[in-house]
C-alpha cells in the first residue's frame, strides 16, 4: 500500500497529465459529435460581440463593393417577388437576413457567425443562402447568434442534383480550395460535361428546390470507375461573404419527423 | 512571481491574437499562435501540476474563440507538460529561472532553441487535432513549419525589444 502511494507521488504530475489531456479528447470528441454547446463557441454572446466589432472595423473597407452587392441583391429579390405571385403552390417559406460576422475559409473545418439568433425565430438545421447560391446549414444557436456549417466544411454534405435532366448527387468539399467542391454519387453512365449547372434537389426541407449551387468545372471518370470524380465550383464566393438570408421552412419540423419516423 | 504582470501580458497578447493574428489569410497555410508566448514565458515557480492548469484554462479560452473545442486545451497541456524537462536540459542553472524565462534570464542560443522547440511542438498538434486525419498530413506539416516559424520570430523578437 505505502509503495503504491510512493508510485502515485512519484509520478502525479505525469497523472495529472493524462487526466487533463483526456478531458480535452472528451472535449474535443464531445464537441464534433454532438450539437455544439452555444456557451463554448462564437454563439456565445461576449464572444460574438468581439467579432461583430472586427467586422464593423473591416465594413469600412469593403463599402464601395458592398454597395454594388445590396443593388444586385435588390434585384434578385425584386425578381423573386414577381416569381412568388405567379405560383401559387410556393412552400411556406420564410426568408430572414442576416451579417455575417465572423468566418474561416482556410481550414479544414470552416464556421461562419451571424448575427441572428433564438430570438429571431433560428433553429438548428435551416439552411442559410445569399443571393449567388447556398452558404450552409445553421448548426448551433444562441439567443442573438448563430454559428453556421458551411459548403466548405468537411463535415457537410448537400444532396443536388443537375438542371438538364434532374439526376441527383451528393456535395462535399475536400478540405483544399474554398471555390470548388466535389460532387459524389453520379454514376458513370450519366453524361456530365463542363458547365453543368447544379442546383439544390429539394429533397430535405432544408432547402427549397432549384437554389444554385454550382457549375461543373471538370469531371474525372477512371477505367473500372463506377461513379465520376465532379469538381462543382461553388457559386458562392465565401472569400467576401458579408450577408446571407435564412431559410425559414414553416414545415421543416412536421418534415422531418415524418422522415425520422420511418427508421 | 509577480501575477499583475502576467495577466496583463496575458490579455495585451489575446488582443493580439484575437484582433491581428487570426485575422490573417496568408495563402491558408499560416495561422500563427501567438498567445502561448505567456505560457512560455511563465517562471518556472509553480507545481508541475498547477502549471498544466494554467495551460488548459489558456487553451479553452483559446478554444472557444477559433470554434474548435479541446484542440488548443490538449495541445497548450501538452506544452506545459514539457515546458519544465525542456528547461531542464537546456539550463544546469535553474535558481535564476525563478523571475521569469526570458532572452536575459536564458540567453540567445538556449531561448531561441526553447522557443521554437515547443512552438513546433504545439503548433503541431494543434493543426494535427484540426485536420484529424493523416490524408492531410503534408500540409499539415507545411502549416506547422509556416505558423510556428512566425509565431517563434514573434516571440523571441517580443523577448528582444524588451530586454533589459
Amino acid at each position: 500500500m505505502q509503495n503504491l502511494l510512493k508510485i502515485l507521488l512519484r509520478y502525479s504530475n505525469f497523472l495529472v497529465f493524462i487526466i487533463l489531456e483526456v478531458a480535452a479528447f472528451l472535449l474535443f470528441s464531445f464537441n464534433n459529435a454532438y450539437p455544439r454547446s452555444s456557451i463554448l463557441s462564437t454563439a456565445n454572446n461576449v464572444i460574438a460581440w468581439q467579432n461583430e466589432q472586427i467586422s464593423e472595423i473591416k465594413a469600412y473597407f469593403h463599402l464601395r463593393s458592398e454597395n454594388e452587392q445590396l443593388a444586385r441583391e435588390n434585384a434578385e429579390l425584386r425578381n423573386q417577388i414577381c416569381s412568388m405571385n405567379s405560383d401559387q403552390h410556393a412552400a411556406p417559406i420564410h426568408y430572414t437576413s442576416a451579417k455575417v460576422i465572423q468566418m474561416t475559409t482556410d481550414e479544414m473545418h470552416n464556421y461562419l457567425t451571424i448575427n441572428r439568433g433564438k430570438k429571431d425565430g433560428i433553429v438548428r438545421g435551416q439552411g442559410v443562402r445569399n443571393e449567388e447560391g447556398v452558404v450552409g446549414i445553421v448548426r448551433t444557436v444562441g439567443r442573438n447568434y448563430s454559428v453556421v456549417l458551411p459548403l466548405i466544411n468537411t463535415n457537410t454534405n448537400l444532396s443536388c442534383r443537375f438542371t438538364k435532366n434532374d439526376y441527383i448527387g451528393t456535395l462535399q468539399w475536400d478540405g483544399k480550395d474554398s471555390r470548388f467542391a466535389l460532387l459524389e454519387d453520379v454514376a458513370a453512365h450519366m453524361v456530365v460535361n463542363p458547365g453543368d449547372t447544379i442546383v439544390t434537389s429539394g429533397l430535405s426541407p432544408v432547402f427549397p428546390e432549384g437554389i444554385p449551387v454550382g457549375i461543373v468545372e471538370n469531371s474525372v471518370l477512371k477505367e473500372g470507375d463506377s461513379y465520376h470524380t465532379i469538381r462543382v465550383r461553388l457559386n458562392t464566393n465565401f472569400k467576401r461573404l458579408k450577408y446571407v438570408e435564412i431559410v425559414q421552412n414553416a414545415h421543416q419540423t412536421e418534415l422531418e419527423e415524418l422522415q425520422d419516423g420511418l427508421d | 512571481m509577480d501575477w499583475t504582470k502576467q495577466i496583463g501580458r496575458y490579455i495585451l497578447v489575446m488582443l493580439l491574437q484575437v484582433f491581428l493574428f487570426n485575422q490573417l489569410q496568408l495563402w491558408g497555410a499560416c495561422h500563427p499562435y501567438i498567445y502561448i508566448l505567456c505560457l512560455l514565458m511563465m517562471p518556472i515557480t509553480l507545481p508541475h501540476s498547477a502549471d498544466m492548469i494554467i495551460g488548459a484554462v489558456v487553451g479553452l479560452i483559446m478554444d472557444i474563440f477559433c470554434n474548435s473545442l479541446g484542440v488548443h486545451t490538449a495541445s497548450c497541456i501538452l506544452l506545459m507538460f514539457i515546458r519544465p524537462y525542456l528547461i531542464g536540459g537546456l539550463v544546469s542553472d535553474k535558481d535564476r529561472l525563478n523571475e521569469q524565462i526570458s532572452l536575459r534570464t536564458l540567453g540567445m542560443e538556449a531561448m531561441v532553441k526553447y522557443v521554437i522547440i515547443l512552438v513546433l511542438i504545439h503548433h503541431l498538434m494543434v493543426f494535427l487535432l484540426a485536420a484529424w486525419s493523416w490524408h492531410h498530413i503534408g500540409f499539415v506539416l507545411l502549416e506547422t513549419l509556416v505558423s510556428g516559424l512566425i509565431t517563434s520570430f514573434v516571440i523571441i523578437g517580443y523577448n528582444a525589444l524588451s530586454y533589459k
